[in-house]
């Protein structure tokens, strides 16, 4: 363990890595104070509170120096596939060849969160039509006109069909710019006909196997995109290798998450938890990385669990949170408020779950791609909620919603009722806009009152 | 021992004080909410006591709720809004299972179980359409007070269709509908009509009985029945319901002196 588990600002992390160091500490070829991230104008940084262990700093540092890592990559020669709309499904493959490098172009929709007002992205979008109106995911289009960020990758995939409406208008308009993208379809996910022959995904939902069977062809044609990009062939043996490493890093996860959401005293703050969860679906560009990050971070919480300390009171309201923010500074709210994080579903809960490895590799994705809660309906998606909510042993259920952003604007009042049916458990939703400064004191009030609500009900 | 529980609203600064083992209320008042909330809130404070013939150490806790709760400085602990609301109109109305809060800023929803504790709640904050604010609008852009506008809703035949998505443009179709002929009356019992619509909607599909309304807005006549049109439900407004939310924080005040 590092040191007494705090949560420390920006520029208490410039003494805290003064004394890690002095202490011997081991840094990466990304590693540094954290500080000189906002050199760049990431000027909310500047305004969150960090877990203060050098696993956490790890954990940020390689966060902050992806942009650097896939140009390294390309420097030397390797391939970049930047795959759209695929949570957890195509980097898997990608990574199954080692002179590929995936990326998640998306990801783009945080640099406005962190950087505020001192980036063009958002205004590049609006110049292209596509204006607030959609999902912060269209800063996208920005990084990719400015090639500010990340390298113009070498091949672009994107999934279709049972998608986010949002993002696909956005990948179209990416398309119409000169960016050749490889679609690839993700139908949605239905219940099997009385006599339809069917499979059982993983994370419990059932389709039919035709639908398995067509994502199986669509990964397949996927597939041989890599195997042409790397000029190597993808066998099964390195794609089941590649499987075999994802799983790997979901299960660091899934142990994270089970001591993290269940210790009596949160060992691990919900916004270092929300940037880890993230690496199951992108591994940050570096697959052997994001496991050795997820270790230091897992060692880090184990010891804190065995020492038997934290953060925040031993009180604190229990609460599940539903979608991604798109204002980090919301994850430190619900804490300063009296809530910590017993669960989450931050929109890739299949990309958490274990790839099945007794199956054909491509098939076993080709499940996994379906068990995706965005191809399902919200009804599906609300039961793996209510699922987590009794094996977490959260007290509410808290939904974000992302102004703009169409596959979460319509699931929350299902969501919700379904949840209030099952559970009898206090739903609250709130919206998240990129910069909530301004609506911070509402955003307070509800999760305030949330807490006071949990601790009510506590009283016999 | 008396305690108090004050309300820093958008629009009012509302105080109760309350012995804390009787729960009776000894005092209570309002003010204006201004730029300097919290030299407003202790000013209407001290003029409370100095009428009840009490001193500041007469009061065992202080507990703040409202929007400026956090800038009062004479409070010793703060509770949300929704908290206070739900337990001010439950002292009130002991049946009370959906509480209706509509103040000058924001309107919410609250749901309570047979205990009376809050279930969840709903609130819109982000427009204007469901609050107290599109009353002052139109009354300013009608020239009348906002103490008459129930009056004269009451007097409309047929009220005017007005939107409730954005009060900005909701000024506009008025300027419109007054362009047109529209009387007076059927703008104000459309805009009535609107707030409550707005408001209903955070209900979602359930809601259970009985209905009590509440907030500064629930003094304005006729948006009771504006509301019961929208819900097709008895709406009952609560006693004194400009100041629930401060009760509420006075009874929790006092729960708090005896829990410790």
């Amino acid at each position: 363990m590092t040191d007494m588990p705090r949560q420390i600002t920006l520029q208490e992390w410039d003494q805290q890595y003064e004394q890690l160091q002095k202490a011997g500490l081991y840094q990466p070829d990304y590693g540094g104070l954290l500080s000189r991230h906002i050199e760049d104008g990431d000027t909310r940084l500047s305004k969150l509170r960090y877990d203060n262990s050098a696993a956490a700093l790890r954990l940020w540092n390689f966060l902050l120096t992806e942009e650097e890592r896939l140009h390294k990559a390309r420097a030397e020669g390797k391939k970049l596939v930047g795959t759209m709309k695929d949570l957890g499904t195509i980097p898997v493959m990608a990574y199954s060849l080692d002179n590929l490098v995936a990326f998640y172009p998306d990801g783009a929709w945080w640099i406005p969160c962190v950087m505020e007002l001192n980036t063009p992205l958002l205004r590049i979008a609006d110049t292209l039509g596509i204006d607030e109106s959609f999902c912060p995911v269209r800063a996208m289009l920005g990084a990719f006109l400015t090639g500010a960020h990340f390298p113009i990758p070498d091949l672009l995939t994107c999934s279709v069909g049972a998608t986010c409406d949002d993002f696909s208008a956005i990948a179209q308009r990416l398309n119409g710019l000169g960016y050749p993208i490889l679609w690839w379809e993700i139908p949605h996910r239905r219940c099997p006909e009385p006599d339809e022959p069917m499979v059982m995904l993983p994370g419990g939902f059932l389709a039919p196997k035709s639908q398995v069977e067509f994502v199986e062809s669509e990964l397949n044609r996927l597939k041989t995109a890599l195997e042409d990009l790397a000029g190597r062939r993808l066998d099964d043996r390195k794609l089941s290798a590649g499987i075999k490493k994802a799983n790997l890093v979901r299960s660091y996860l899934a142990e994270l998450r089970q001591l993290v959401f269940t210790a009596p005293l949160c060992p691990m703050p919900a916004l270092e938890m929300l940037i880890a969860e993230m690496l199951a679906i992108h591994f940050c560009s570096d697959q052997n990385e994001t496991i050795i990050v997820l270790q230091g971070l897992l060692e880090e919480v184990k010891s804190r669990v065995r020492a038997g300390v934290g953060f925040l009171s031993p009180d604190a309201a229990r609460i599940f949170w539903v979608n991604p923010v798109a204002d980090l500074q919301v994850m430190n709210l619900l804490e300063d408020c009296g809530g910590r994080i017993c669960g989450t579903e931050y929109l890739f809960t299949h990309a958490l779950d274990t790839i099945p490895q007794n199956l054909p590799p491509i098939e076993a994705l080709a499940q996994m791609a379906l068990a995706d809660p965005m191809a399902g309906s919200s009804i599906d998606r609300a039961s793996r909620i209510c699922t987590d909510i009794r094996t977490f042993g959260a007290e509410a259920l808290l939904i974000s919603r992302i102004p703009g952003a169409s596959h979460c604007a319509l699931e929350g009042q299902v969501i919700g009722e379904i949840v209030q049916d099952q559970l009898d458990i206090p739903v609250v939703e709130i919206e998240v806009p990129p910069l909530t400064g301004s609506i911070r004191p509402k955003l307070c009030t509800r999760l305030e009152a949330l807490v006071e609500i949990v601790k009510k009900r506590r009283e016999k | 021992m008396i305690c108090a529980g004050i309300d820093a609203g958008s629009r009012t600064i509302k105080i109760v004080l309350m012995t804390a083992e009787t729960q009776e209320v000894i005092a209570k008042g309002l003010a204006d909410q201004g730029v300097k909330q919290d030299k407003l809130t202790s000013g209407l404070f001290q003029k409370l006591l100095k009428n009840s013939a009490l001193d500041k150490k007469d009061i065992g806790r202080i507990v703040a709720t409202g929007y400026g709760r956090n800038a009062v400085s004479i409070a010793d602990t703060t509770i949300t809004e929704i908290t206070c609301h739900a337990v001010g109109v439950r002292h009130l109305v002991p049946d009370a299972m959906t509480v209706i809060d509509i103040g000058g800023e924001d309107s919410k929803l609250m749901r309570l179980d047979k205990a009376g504790k809050v279930r969840d709640f709903a609130m819109n904050d982000r427009c204007a359409a469901g609050t107290g604010r599109f009353l002052e609008v139109v009354a300013r852009r009608l020239g009348v007070s906002i103490s008459s506008l129930g009056q004269m809703a009451a007097k409309s035949r047929s009220p005017a269709p007005i939107s409730s998505m954005c009060v900005v443009f909701a000024e506009t179709e008025i300027i419109g509908l007054l362009a047109s002929g529209v009387a007076r009356e059927d703008i104000i019992a459309g805009v009535q009509s609107a707030i409550a619509a707005r408001v209903t909607s955070l209900a979602g599909r359930n809601i259970d009985l009985p209905v009590v309304f509440t907030g500064g807005v629930a003094l304005v006549s006729g948006m009771d029945t504006a509301l019961q049109s929208a819900l097709g439900q008895t709406v009952t407004v609560s006693p004194d319901p400009q100041m629930t939310g401060a009760l509420g924080a006075a009874i929790l005040s006092a729960e708090q002196i005896t829990h410790y």
